[in-house]
């Protein structure tokens, strides 16, 4: 039967005839355009670990890592399985080898089952003795194996996002692959989620697997890796064994540079509330609530983090406030004004300021100049036209002003904006939103992707919102950046506020509890 | 719409490549007019001979040149009918419909007005009432797109349907000549006057580029044409940031709709002198190939819609020349299409290659 199973346990014949062994990046360079993704580096996998590979944004990793997997091609170097050097033409190529990528995005059909899902690609289309039940049989055993359990017969679209993740895991298992890739994999888990992930991880490299984990945060690697390697600027920087390193040395190896305090906060938030929120609820297509009677007030000077394990209703509770998405009850008061049903506009009137978690999805439009841009919200306000016409000149030196006061480099108002670096788009978000001097303003995941550099201005230019006065409501998943920046802050879980306090009474352990939806050891407390 | 949706991306990267694209697109042109001419060969035809029979056909003289201007003023006017709205990713494929509205409008409000009015009055009324008919017919599936997100692919198609008997009711029973499929002839007050003698040339001409210079100072200088652009590039940032999509769903469809009823006054005024049965040789449809070449650019319009009017008009000259049957003219036309959008795929895939 072509879709038989696998040899259990440990690593010996991986499918498809590739040869177990230690796999070999050797001086990968490659570039695309102007830009150096990859010099001349260095990256070997042996079996049996769990190699960290670190860096920032835009350091190269992703490059690298598609180049293991066979989606690019290097300008130069060769990889080595065993010793013996392959080229990869594709993601099948590598499969072949052994190799397989779980990417940051799930490749999942999410109306097939898991079943369906685990064994799509490794089947022959003209194999018409396909049994429903052999298959889920099959993948049974196979997640059994490997330690996860998961219903065979289940939906991908009705599993939570930590299984969809196995699910994606097992395919690659299942197809035979023993050096798995993966990109960011924590990037949506809770803290519970995350050690059960590690948990199989473990039991991986007990059996023989080889795997990669991609990552930029520290924490992560001290707690799994047993090397990193760190990438910064497209070069190698280091690679370590565990023991011969720590989160400061990997901190220095990533950024080159130890990174400088925010400044001190002075000002006290008034007692006027600039955002109201009371009771909202929020209903997905089929009728669940996913805000549920949510309610929260936040005064002039003073940043709100709201907490939470992606997909708790954090991107709906933003949404509502933005305008793009009606609560089917509640109330949203800004500066004493209901704009519960008010369009994007209508808020843009009474100071409201978004800044969106997808920033080239909603923030901006990329095949638009930065000039464009900037002026997007003022055409539509009917700011930049005369006559129906536009006021080119004026939309140009509004753009420099902008261009300047944030730092956006190449400060060129006639470029596009997607030839412009993340940091420096998200720039050019911050400068339209916050240029317009708004009351209160909705930051969801703002520093989100962004290297060092780029995420410190973004955290200043919030502050910076606080001490004149603004009020801030600061969505992250980066519980460091919130217990940096915040007042109070709340954790939402499925839709609900579980947690709250003011941050200087927060404590670590009853956040992260309230994240996996513990509330016994966290009562709901009235911020101060 | 797949391959559509690949030729609207090709518009975001012009900015930066224009001039790489241009070179690029003079390259697909003559690769194209390499393979039409290997089919023609395949045919039993001398490729030589047949281009230069259609060259002859669409240039060859002072009318032939008469009969491609009228042809393309047509095509700029239906190809802008495309282009508006697709620069707001709204897929109007229903100029032809529009037209046939304009025509039909024009044609009956020509038969019953007064004909003691001045020429100029009659023409301007008549004008207006194309761009006012074709916008209606337009507005159909932009308000259900704005209002019930119908899809305005099937909503615009099937209005041309409905237009096209709405055409052969006032053909047939309105206001019909007798033993012959079309209107009675309209009196020469409510005809554009000719502007260049010896041909067929009429005041349409003049107004089709009139057109494409109201479509670029819309597209390229008005706060709507600004809204239009960006949410055709991204509705999503576009409505974060204030813009009423819906409105402007509902003003592009308006627009396009607009000049392709202009087209069916400047058949009916300008050409016909009388609304005739099937007078589109789908005009409407070949807008489409024409804002897809011209890349929805207005200015690019006016030489897309010559070069489409040149295969068209030729190709009475190729089978004077070739004696091949008069539908190889169609097939050099479609083959022409089809081929500039399949090079269209392959270059934008091979720069998204080069972007990864």
């Amino acid at each position: 039967m072509p879709h038989a199973a696998r040899d259990p346990g440990a690593v010996t014949t991986p499918a498809g005839g590739g040869s177990p062994g230690t796999i070999e990046l050797r001086r990968i360079t490659k570039t695309f355009g102007a830009t150096v993704a990859n010099y001349e580096v260095d990256f070997d996998l042996r079996p049996g670990e769990i190699h960290a590979l670190l860096g920032e944004n835009g350091a190269g990793k992703t490059t690298l890592m598609s180049i293991l997997f066979g989606l690019v091609t290097p300008d130069e170097g060769e990889i080595l399985i065993g010793g013996e050097p392959v080229v990869f033409d594709s993601p099948h190529d590598a499969l072949q080898r052994g190799i397989g990528m779980v990417h940051q995005h799930f490749m999942l059909v999410p109306k097939f089952t898991v079943a369906e899902n685990v064994v799509l690609g490794s089947v022959s289309p003209w194999n018409t003795r396909l049994r429903r039940s052999a298959i889920e049989r099959d993948v049974a055993e196979a997640s059994e194996r490997f330690g996860m359990a998961i219903d065979p017969s289940r939906r991908v679209r009705d599993l939570p996002i930590d299984v969809q993740q196995r699910v994606e895991i097992l395919k690659l298992l299942y197809r035979g692959a023993t050096a798995l890739i993966l990109d960011e994999p924590t990037s949506t888990l809770g803290p519970a989620q995350i050690d059960t992930l590690f948990g199989i991880l473990r039991d991986l490299r007990e059996s023989g697997h080889a795997v990669v984990i991609v990552t930029h945060k520290l924490g992560e690697v001290m707690q799994i890796a047993d090397r990193v390697t760190v990438l910064k600027g497209g070069r190698k920087t280091v690679t370590v064994e565990r023991g011969a390193f720590d989160e400061h040395s990997l901190a220095l190896a990533m950024t080159g540079r130890e990174l400088q305090e925010l400044p001190p906060r002075s000002h006290v938030a008034g007692d006027q509330p600039l955002l109201d929120v009371r009771d909202l609820r929020i209903s997905d297509r089929r009728g669940h609530g996913v805000v549920d009677g949510v309610s929260f007030s936040v005064r002039a000077g003073e940043i709100l983090g709201v907490a939470g394990v992606e997909g708790n209703g954090q991107r709906e509770l933003v949404d509502a406030l933005a305008g793009i998405l009606h609560p089917s009850e509640g109330q949203v008061l800004l500066d004493g004004a209901d704009v519960t049903t008010a369009t994007p506009a209508a808020r843009h009137d009474h100071g409201l300021s978004a800044i969106p978690e997808d920033r080239q999805g909603w923030g901006l439009v990329l095949d638009m100049t930065i000039a464009e841009n900037l002026a997007l919200a003022g055409v539509s306000a009917g700011e930049y036209t005369r006559y129906g016409l536009l006021r080119r000149r004026a939309i140009r030196a509004h753009a420099r002003t902008l261009l300047e006061q944030y730092d956006v480099r190449p400060a060129d108002p006639d470029l596009r904006v997607a030839s412009l670096s993340g940091g420096n788009q998200q720039k050019v978000v911050l400068a339209r939103e916050l240029g317009r001097d708004p009351k209160v303003v909705i930051a969801a995941q703002p520093t989100q992707g962004l290297d060092v550099g780029a995420a410190d201005f973004v955290q200043r230019s919030l502050l910076d919102v606080r001490e004149r006065g603004g009020a801030v409501v600061l969505v992250s998943n980066d519980l460091d950046e919130l217990l940096k920046l915040s007042d109070s802050l709340i954790v939402l879980y499925r839709g609900r506020i579980n947690y709250q306090a003011s941050v200087a009474s927060v404590s670590l352990s009853g956040v992260a509890l309230a994240m996996a939806g513990n509330q016994t050891s966290a009562p709901v407390a009235e911020v101060a | 719409m797949s391959a559509v949706n690949l030729a609207f991306r090709s518009i975001a990267v012009r900015h930066e490549t224009t001039l790489r694209s241009l070179a690029g697109t003079i390259v697909a042109v003559a690769l194209t007019l390499g393979v039409i001419a290997a089919v023609l060969a395949g045919l039993g035809a001398n490729p030589w001979s047949a281009a230069r029979g259609l060259v002859s056909g669409a240039l060859g003289n002072r009318f032939n040149i008469g009969q491609t201007v009228m042809i393309a003023s047509l095509l700029i006017l239906t190809g802008l009918a495309a282009a508006i709205p697709f620069s707001a990713r709204l897929w109007n494929i229903g100029a032809e419909g529009q037209m046939y509205f304009g025509a039909f409008v024009v044609a009956g409000l020509g038969l019953t007005l007064p004909s003691d009015m001045s020429r100029w009055l009659l023409c301007s009324i008549l004008v207006l009432a194309s761009l006012v008919a074709g916008a209606v017919w337009a507005l159909v599936p932009g308000v259900l797109k704005a209002t019930i997100n119908a899809n305005e692919v099937i909503v615009s198609l099937m209005m041309t349907f409905i237009a096209l008997e709405v055409a052969d009711y006032g053909i047939t029973a309105l206001w019909p000549q007798p033993a012959a499929p079309q209107t009675r002839y309209l009196p020469v007050n409510a005809t554009f006057p000719s502007i260049w003698t010896g041909t067929l040339v009429t005041a349409g001409a003049p107004l089709a580029l009139a057109a494409v210079i109201v479509a670029w100072v819309v597209m390229r200088r008005s706060g709507l044409g600004f809204e239009i652009r960006a949410i055709g590039l991204n509705s999503r940032a576009a409505q974060m940031n204030g813009m009423r999509v819906g409105r402007v769903t509902i003003v592009a469809f308006a627009m396009g709709g607009a000049f392709a009823g202009l087209a069916g006054a400047i058949n009916v005024l300008g050409m016909n002198n009388a609304l005739v049965s099937g007078f589109s040789g789908n005009f409407g449809y070949l807008g489409i190939a024409v804002a897809l070449l011209a890349r929805l650019d207005p200015t690019w319009i006016i030489p897309s819609a010559v070069l489409f009017a040149i295969l068209r008009v030729g190709s009475n000259g190729l089978q004077v020349q070739t004696g091949l049957s008069p539908d190889v003219g169609e097939i050099v036309v479609a083959t022409f299409v089809i081929l500039l959008l399949v090079f269209k795929v392959i270059r934008l895939r091979y720069a998204e290659a080069q972007s990864v």
